[in-house]
């Protein structure tokens, strides 16, 4: 009967998931683990509902105790290869992708994922490939199809990019994550109108959509200059670790502060003078852009009209 | 009957006085060391943050290896190592580095469970009179020694 009934709360956290609705979804989860905190599934759903959510450290800690507690589920390999791949430790990401893999009936979503994990480490020709695969098992698996687009985009071919997504929206014309590189699509074509009609229709359905923000955001940044560079600049900070941005920044810091005391040093007033306010402009500029950067972004978020389902 | 996440912030009665994890860093920046760790270290616990033992352990790190970096740069500066201008200024500059870079990490652990913690509606006390308040107060606190040690364990502003 519990076993049942945690089967039933589990299917039920997935589908919220899948909804975008994350908290809904954490409780479900939340309520089948107090039935059974050794639910090595049920650690591993909620897992993914985390990384969904993005709380990263839970999500890690969850997905590390679904493989201590059951280390031979393919779903549990897949999950936590996901959750490795968002930390950025390809390497495990690629070993616990591959028990996943090797399963017979390892299915579409697991060569979806390898190919993820692939585009991580650079390797965009063996992610192709596997998108390919997935595309052999299942030719209109949305998913894959998006992600190919996503990988013809980053490559620069936007003929392609627009008939892959294109190819994704008849299959499903409501897969958020189609309409999201959908966007990026028309942006890389310069078409700022429909790249907003792409953001509208996905934070519609769903306001809390990190892809829908981040494409409204671009859209944003690519009508202010000033604060688009701001844009880019956090755009490439996201993508490094947590380390990698101290460093950088502390590292910015550091070069600007020795340039200041050379130049001051050795007499070079006017150097010293300029030095210092390129300095100043830098910390306001950073620390103002993205307040002003959310402010412009949550006045545009005003005329999004929600979906009434949302 | 619930399952317990472990990224969750646990209920503390000190909530209404959590800042953002960027307002003890722009500390600081504007104020100084004197006002950061202990900051850091006071979110850490009023938010109830998983992490809040490492987050302290940071602080009282960040503490002890400034106070030991002082000492080395005083000494060596005492013994004629150090001479003024470039070299000093650079010596004092690794010291603000590492501060700052202390202060940056902890931010970024402190980040992690605050966005938990705003996602379950925690509440969030705006901090600028108090960095204005704390930009004030520096100098006072600066001048409670004229030893140089203490001067460089308690400043860390940015200009």
């Amino acid at each position: 009967m519990e076993d049942r009934q945690i089967t039933v709360l589990l299917e039920q956290a997935e589908v919220q998931r899948r909804l975008g609705n994350h908290r809904g979804a954490t409780e479900l989860a939340q309520r089948a683990l107090a039935l059974d905190p050794d639910h090595a599934h049920g650690h591993a759903t909620l897992a993914l509902i985390l990384l969904d959510a993005r709380r990263l450290p839970g999500a890690g800690i969850e997905a590390r105790a679904a493989l201590a507690l059951d280390g031979n589920d393919p779903y549990v390999h897949r999950v936590a290869a996901a959750v490795l791949a968002a930390e950025r430790k390809l390497d495990d990401a690629w070993q616990h992708c591959l028990v996943a893999l090797e399963e017979p009936d390892a299915g579409p979503a697991a060569h979806v994922l390898g190919a993820h994990i692939c585009a991580l480490r650079g390797d965009r020709l063996h992610a192709r490939e596997l998108l390919h695969d997935a595309l052999a098992l299942d030719a209109n698996h949305t998913e894959a199809l998006t992600d190919l687009a996503r990988l013809a985009l980053r490559d620069g071919e936007h003929g392609e990019a627009a008939r892959l997504v294109e190819r994704a929206l008849e299959t499903d014309p409501g897969d958020r994550d189609a309409h999201v590189v959908a966007g990026h699509v028309a942006l890389a074509r310069g078409d700022t109108a429909a790249a907003e009609q792409h953001a509208r229709f996905v934070l519609g359905q769903d306001a809390t959509s990190h892809g829908g923000l981040h494409l409204w955001a671009a859209v944003q940044a690519r009508r202010s200059v000033v604060l688009g560079l701001w844009w880019r600049f956090n755009t490439w900070m996201s993508q490094r670790d947590d380390n990698r941005r101290v460093a950088l920044l502390v590292g910015a810091f550091v070069v600007a502060q020795i340039a200041i005391i050379v130049t001051d040093e050795l007499g070079f007033d006017t150097a010293t003078r300029v030095l210092t306010l390129l300095w100043l402009g830098f910390c306001a500029y950073t620390w103002f852009a993205p307040a002003l950067f959310r402010r412009m972004v949550a006045a545009a978020l005003g005329t999004v009209r929600l979906d009434p389902s949302f | 009957m619930t399952y317990q996440i472990a990224d969750e912030p646990v209920e503390t009665s000190l909530r209404a006085y959590v800042v953002r994890p960027n307002v003890p860093l722009l500390a600081m920046m504007m104020c100084g060391a004197w006002l950061a760790w202990p900051w850091f270290a006071f979110n850490a616990v009023a938010m109830g943050s998983p992490t809040r033992r490492k987050e302290i352990a940071l602080c009282v790190a960040a503490v002890f290896g400034t106070g030991v970096l002082g000492a080395l740069v005083i000494a060596l500066d005492g013994v004629g190592l150090l001479p003024e201008g470039i070299p000093l200024r650079l010596a004092l500059l690794a010291i603000v580095a590492f501060k700052m870079s202390f202060a940056y990490y902890l931010s970024t652990v402190q980040s992690r469970t605050f966005h938990v913690y705003e996602y379950y509606g925690g509440p969030v006390r705006p901090a600028g009179r108090l960095i204005m308040a704390g930009s004030f107060m520096t100098g006072l606190v600066i001048g409670l020694s004229d030893h140089p040690l203490w001067h460089i364990i308690v400043s860390g502003r940015l200009w």
